[in-house]
């Protein structure tokens, strides 16, 4: 029995954890505390540390110690409180205290301006970024499609912008293409044609 | 008095004569491009910058006593390869026949090299630039300033020696460059590149039946032009739109070509896009989605979106 209670009394000494009923018979058995303190004290011996564990009634000398200090006394001093509450209100109604409280409520008004006119310059370029209206290469690549597996509602909902804005570019890509070709197909006697009413053009002008 | 305006009749007379001679030799070294690219035997590389996107082509072109054969090779994946013989443009697909259309230039090439000078001097005054020096070469700078504010400019470089072209800036009304070619490399020869004398003799499929056209009976009308820009009579048909498309214009001033579609409304804002020079407007109103394609401004796009009627 002993040596059951020793083998996880030691093992408690280096720290290993204690099941519930372990610790309620620890508790109630003042045997196996001091058991425990004397294993904690080996352990520390062993270990060459300078002090030993401490005891298990250190709680008492703390009581004992705590007794022996002076009670110390707090008072509020109130008539001191109230003196400079008086000469407060007395400053805020007199007239040389008016204009420095204007002049301090003026500076925070600039100050707020100051700092409101910053974020709010800050915020038109975060508003213009997603939707710049003058891409430089859209036609160039699309846009992969996301991952499925970063789906979430917002997601979606790009999802379905992002879908609708490759319909588009696939779109304007055809228009492209079909001018690419307007411009090959363009014949030879339209060119000319168009020479030819492009140098009658200024004079019709010049009639007009 | 007589002498002050003596005086003033002189500098103004100074200031013409010499802003005339300006014109004059900005003009002259527009020929010498236009021939370059015309008369040389040369392989070239160039890359077309169109914002952060590079595309790179390699071109060659010769020519013989009566014939004149041209290549452009697109050096990315995407892309298909262009042959000229003289008068007939071929591109060669890999998956269906060659498609060949009837035209004295390749109009994937900046058409500044082979629009007839009367064309552009009507668009443009041509001022000439500064020196300097590009990829190793002396270049000269060439600036074709438009006559009407609506309209890009164009920067022109070209090889001092040769006249070839070494780099064309598509510049917008605020002098951004919107796009840039650039030539990496540049090989001159007396004789035709060997590669291209294969091609010359090679069997090309003769050209298809003209492109159906189709007068344009479209209850919309187009109210507006943009200044020196003209409809272009009878576009193609465009079968692959055939379905959506209520009405189509197609408009050149010569240099540039501009198409106007319209289509039912998606429910979609009104957005501008660019690919380079190219502007994309897309117009949503009155039931109605009008696209503007073409190297104008925005402005000038919207304008023309608004004309639809």
């Amino acid at each position: 029995m002993s040596s059951e209670h020793q083998d996880w009394l030691s093992a408690a000494s280096d720290n290993k954890p204690l099941t519930k009923a372990q610790l309620d018979s620890l508790l109630r058995d003042t045997e196996l505390q001091s058991t425990l303190e004397r294993y904690h004290f080996i352990g520390a011996t062993i270990r060459r540390e300078a002090r030993g564990p401490l005891s298990a009634d250190f709680s008492a000398e703390v009581m004992a110690k705590i007794a022996d200090e002076p009670a110390y006394q707090l008072k509020t001093d109130r008539d001191l409180l109230q003196r400079v509450k008086a000469s407060v209100a007395a400053a805020a109604n007199g007239r040389w205290l008016q204009p420095v409280a204007q002049g301090a409520i003026a500076a925070g008004v600039a100050l707020m301006a100051v700092f409101g006119v910053q974020q709010y310059q800050q915020q038109p370029e975060d508003m213009l970024s997603p939707q710049p209206l003058l891409q430089t290469q859209p036609i160039a690549g699309f846009a992969t499609p996301v991952s499925l597996s970063q789906t979430t509602v917002s997601d979606r909902f790009a999802e379905q912008e992002q879908q609708a804005m490759l319909e588009q570019q696939k779109r304007l890509q055809a228009l492209l293409n079909a001018h690419r070709q307007q411009v090959r197909v363009m014949e030879q006697e339209q060119q000319a044609n168009h020479k030819a009413e492009a140098n009658t053009g200024p004079e019709q002008n010049e009639q007009q | 008095m007589m002498r002050f305006s003596g005086v003033c009749s002189a500098i103004v007379l100074v200031v013409f004569s010499t802003l005339a001679q300006a014109e004059q030799a900005g003009w002259a070294l527009f020929d010498k491009v236009q021939s370059a690219v015309k008369q040389y035997n040369f392989d070239t590389s160039f890359v077309v910058l169109k914002g952060s996107n590079v595309d790179t082509y390699r071109w060659l072109h010769g020519r013989t006593d009566g014939q004149e054969i041209e290549h452009l090779i697109p050096l990315d994946t995407s892309g298909v390869d262009i042959l000229r013989r003289d008068a007939l443009v071929y591109y060669l697909l890999t998956d269906r026949p060659a498609f060949v259309t009837r035209s004295d230039s390749i109009p994937e090439l900046p058409a500044l090299f082979f629009e007839p000078k009367e064309n552009i001097s009507r668009l443009y005054n041509a001022v000439a630039g500064s020196s300097s020096v590009m990829s190793g070469r002396s270049a000269q700078l060439l600036r074709l300033t438009a006559k009407d504010a609506s309209r890009y400019n164009y920067w022109l470089w070209l090889d001092d020696e040769t006249g070839f072209p070494l780099r064309i800036d598509t510049l917008s009304e605020q002098q951004n460059a919107l796009e840039r070619w650039l030539v990496t490399h540049m090989q001159i020869s007396n004789e035709m590149p060997e590669n291209l004398r294969s091609l010359m003799a090679a069997e090309l499929p003769a050209p298809g039946d003209s492109v159906t056209r189709t007068a344009v009976s479209s209850s919309h009308q187009l109210t507006w032009l943009p200044q020196g820009y003209t409809q272009v009579e009878e576009p193609a048909n465009i079968p692959q739109l055939e379905n959506s498309l209520l009405s189509y214009w197609l408009l050149s001033d010569g240099l540039h070509q501009v198409s106007v579609f319209v289509q039912q409304a998606q429910r979609l804002p009104t957005q501008a896009y660019r690919d380079g020079a190219t502007t994309i407007y897309v117009q949503n109103a009155n039931q109605l989605e009008v696209t503007v394609i073409g190297p104008v401004s925005i402005e000038t796009a919207r304008q023309l979106a608004a004309a639809v009627h």
